[in-house]
C-alpha cells in the first residue's frame, strides 16, 4: 500500500516537472507582448458579447445521473467478476491439483500455499455450485438495473435533441 | 505464486546492494518513474510523426520531409522546440488559475495510469489486485481536466467544447468498462499481468497458443470491437472528436490555449492512445504473449528475473506487447482519416443505443457461455488445458470426476 502511495505521490510530481519544465524554459526564450486583442476572447473576430461564465443547460444531466448508476454498479461487477471467474475455472474438471491449489488460494483471499499445504482444495462440484449462486446473484443484479435503464429510454431520456420528442408527443409517461 | 512483481523484485535487487528497506525502495520507485516517463513521451513523439505521415498517405500527399531526413522523423522534436518559443497567451476575461492547471491535470492523469501497464511480465511499477480498476480510474481523470480548459477558458467555444466532452465521457466510459469486464470475469482477476497470464499457453498438438488470445473467445472477441470504439471515443479521437470539433467549434476547448500548453492537451492525448491500445493488446490480444510460445520457451521453468533467458523472453514480450499497441493505434490513426464524423447527437444516440446494449448483452453472454460449458460439458472453454495435464486428469481422477459432476448435476436438477 505504502509501495502504491509513494509512486502515486512520485507520478504525480514527474508529471508537474514534465509539464512545467517546458514552460519554465520557454519563458527565457518566448517573448511577453501582451496587447488588447491578444488577451480578448476569440469570437470569430467580433467583439464578445457577454460572459461566457453564465446559467448552462446541462444537456446531459439525466445521462449523468444514468452514469452514476451504471458506474457505481459496473465497480460492485469487478470483484463479482474475479470471485465468478475464479469459480468457473475451478468448475474445470480437468484442472490439474497445483492450479487447483493456486486459484483456491486466491477465491478464499489465503496468503498463497495455504490450500497446498493443507492439501485442502475447492472441488468441481463445489465450485459449480459457488458459481450457480453467483450466477443467479448476478443475474437478478444485473436484471434491476437493466429494468432501469429500459424506463430511461421509454420516457426519452436518452435523446439529445429534446424538442422534437416533446412537441411529437412521444413522451407517453409524464413527468415525476 | 510463481509470478515475479517487477516493484519488489527491483527493490529487493537494490536491497541486496544497500540493505536499507526503505530507500531502496525509492530508488526502485524512481527508476520506474525515468523509465515510464521515457515509454509517455516517446510513443507520443512517433505516433505524432506516424498521424502525419499516414494521413499525407492517405490524403495523396507527401507529410513532413525535411526535418532530420528524408522521412521528417525529427518532425515532432521540432515542433517542440517552435513552440517553446511561442507566446504563452491566456485571455483576459479568463480564469487564469484554472486555466493553467488544466494542462497539468491532463498530463498527470494520462501519465500517472502507465504506472499499472505491465510491459512485459511483471515488469510493471505497480502490480496491484485491483491493477485494471485503478489504470481505469486514473483514465478517467483526465476528462476534469479538459472540463476544466473549457470552462475556464472564458470563451463560448471552449465552453461547448469541454460539456459535450463530460456527456461524451460519461456515456462511452460505461459500455468500455463492461466490455472490459469481460475478460475479468474469464480470468477471475483484476490484475493486468494474471490476465495475460490467462491467456497465454503452450502448444497443445497442433492447437498454436494464440487460440488461447481473448479475442478469439467467441463472446469477448466482439467485446474486443466494443471496447475498441469506446476507447477511440474516450481519446477524443475522430469520428468522436466532439471536444475539439475543427469544423464547428473552431477548436473547441482548445481554442484559447496556445504554444506549450496547447501542446500538453496534445501529449497527452496521443499517451493515452497508446495506453487504452496497450489495455486492449493486455486484455484481449494476449499482452506480451507472442502467440506461438517463444516468450514462455526462453523463460522456462525460471523464477530469477536476471536469469538471461528471462531477461531475453521479457525484452521479446515487451517488444511484442509494444508491436500490439503500436498496431491498435495506426488502425486509430487510419479511422480517423477514413471515417466522417459523427454530429453530438450521433455520438450520444451510438453510444447509448447501441454500444451500451451490445455491451451489456456480450456480458450477459460472457457470463452464461461458461456456466452453460460447465453444466454441458464440465469445462468451461473448448480448449483442451494441455496434453499431459488432460491424459492425467483422465487416467488418474476420472471416476472423481464422474462422481462429483453427478453431485453436481443433482443439484442442479
Amino acid at each position: 500500500m505504502s509501495d502504491l502511495v509513494f509512486h502515486m505521490v512520485l507520478f504525480t510530481i514527474a508529471g508537474t516537472v514534465l509539464v512545467m519544465a517546458p514552460l519554465l524554459i520557454g519563458r527565457l526564450v518566448r517573448p511577453n507582448l501582451p496587447t488588447d486583442e491578444k488577451d480578448a476572447i476569440y469570437e470569430c473576430g467580433e467583439p464578445t458579447i457577454g460572459s461566457s461564465f453564465i446559467q448552462w443547460d446541462l444537456r446531459f444531466y439525466t445521462i449523468a445521473l444514468l452514469f452514476i448508476v451504471f458506474d457505481v454498479e459496473v465497480a460492485f461487477f469487478f470483484p463479482w467478476a474475479t470471485l465468478y471467474g475464479g469459480t468457473m475455472q475451478l468448475a474445470d474438471s480437468q484442472l490439474d491439483a497445483p492450479s487447483r491449489f493456486d486459484l483456491t488460494d486466491k477465491l478464499l483471499n489465503q496468503v498463497p500455499g495455504t490450500s497446498a499445504a493443507s492439501g485442502e482444495s475447492i472441488a468441481s462440484g463445489e465450485a459449480i455450485q459457488l458459481g450457480l449462486l453467483a450466477f443467479s446473484d448476478i443475474l437478478v443484479f444485473f436484471g434491476v438495473l437493466l429494468v432501469g435503464f429500459a424506463y430511461v429510454w421509454k420516457r426519452g431520456d436518452l435523446e439529445w435533441v429534446r424538442a422534437a420528442i416533446s412537441t411529437s408527443g412521444q413522451r407517453t409517461i409524464p413527468d415525476p | 505464486m510463481s509470478l515475479i512483481l517487477a516493484a519488489e523484485s527491483l527493490a529487493e535487487i537494490i536491497n541486496s546492494y544497500a540493505e536499507c528497506d526503505a530507500s531502496s525502495v525509492a530508488i526502485a520507485a524512481v527508476i520506474h518513474v525515468a523509465l515510464i516517463g521515457a515509454f509517455f513521451g516517446l510513443p507520443a513523439g512517433i505516433f505524432i510523426w506516424a498521424e502525419r505521415k499516414v494521413s499525407a498517405r492517405i490524403q495523396d500527399r507527401l507529410g513532413p520531409t525535411r526535418v532530420g531526413g528524408r522521412f521528417g522523423w525529427l518532425q515532432a522534436v521540432a515542433d517542440g522546440a517552435k513552440l517553446v518559443q511561442k507566446e504563452d497567451l491566456c485571455p483576459k476575461d479568463a480564469d487564469k488559475p484554472l486555466f493553467r492547471i488544466a494542462p497539468y491535470v491532463v498530463v498527470i492523469a494520462s501519465f500517472a495510469a502507465f504506472m499499472f501497464l505491465p510491459f512485459t511480465d511483471g515488469w510493471s511499477a505497480v502490480s496491484l489486485d485491483v491493477g485494471m480498476f485503478l489504470l481505469f480510474a486514473m483514465l478517467s481523470l483526465e476528462v476534469i481536466g479538459v472540463i476544466l480548459a473549457g470552462y475556464a477558458s472564458g470563451s463560448k467555444w471552449a465552453l461547448f467544447g469541454g460539456m459535450r466532452e463530460a456527456a461524451q465521457m460519461v456515456s462511452y466510459e460505461i459500455p468500455m468498462s463492461i466490455c472490459a469486464l469481460i475478460p475479468i470475469v474469464m480470468a477471475g482477476t483484476l490484475n493486468l499481468n494474471e490476465v495475460i497470464h490467462y491467456q497465454s499457453a503452450d502448444w497443445i498438438g497442433v492447437i498454436p497458443p494464440f487460440l488461447h488470445w481473448n479475442v478469439f473467445h467467441p463472446v469477448a472477441g466482439p467485446a474486443f470491437i466494443v471496447y475498441f470504439v469506446c476507447a477511440t471515443a474516450s481519446c477524443k479521437r475522430a469520428p468522436f472528436d466532439l471536444a475539439e470539433a475543427e469544423s464547428e467549434l473552431v477548436a473547441g476547448f482548445l481554442t484559447e490555449y496556445s504554444g506549450m500548453r496547447w501542446s500538453f492537451f496534445f501529449l497527452a492525448e496521443y499517451a493515452s492512445m497508446f495506453l487504452v491500445s496497450a489495455v486492449a493488446a493486455i486484455l484481449f490480444l494476449g499482452g506480451w504473449d507472442d502467440g506461438f510460445g517463444i516468450v514462455r520457451a526462453l523463460k522456462g521453468n525460471s523464477t530469477n528475473v536476471l536469469d538471461p533467458g528471462v531477461i531475453a523472453g521479457n525484452l521479446l514480450g515487451a517488444g511484442v506487447l509494444m508491436l500490439k499497441a503500436s498496431k491498435l493505434v495506426l488502425i486509430q490513426i487510419w479511422v480517423r482519416w477514413t471515417l466522417p464524423r459523427l454530429r453530438i447527437d450521433q455520438v450520444m444516440t451510438t453510444c447509448l443505443k447501441y454500444l451500451l446494449p451490445m455491451s451489456c448483452a456480450l456480458f450477459l453472454a460472457a457470463v452464461v457461455y461458461p456456466m452453460a460449458l460447465v453444466l454441458g460439458t464440465g469445462r468451461p472453454q473448448i480448449l483442451p488445458l494441455s496434453n499431459d495435464v488432460s491424459a492425467e486428469a483422465e487416467m488418474s481422477t476420472s471416476s472423481e470426476v464422474e462422481v462429483e459432476r453427478a453431485a453436481a448435476d443433482g443439484e442442479v436438477t
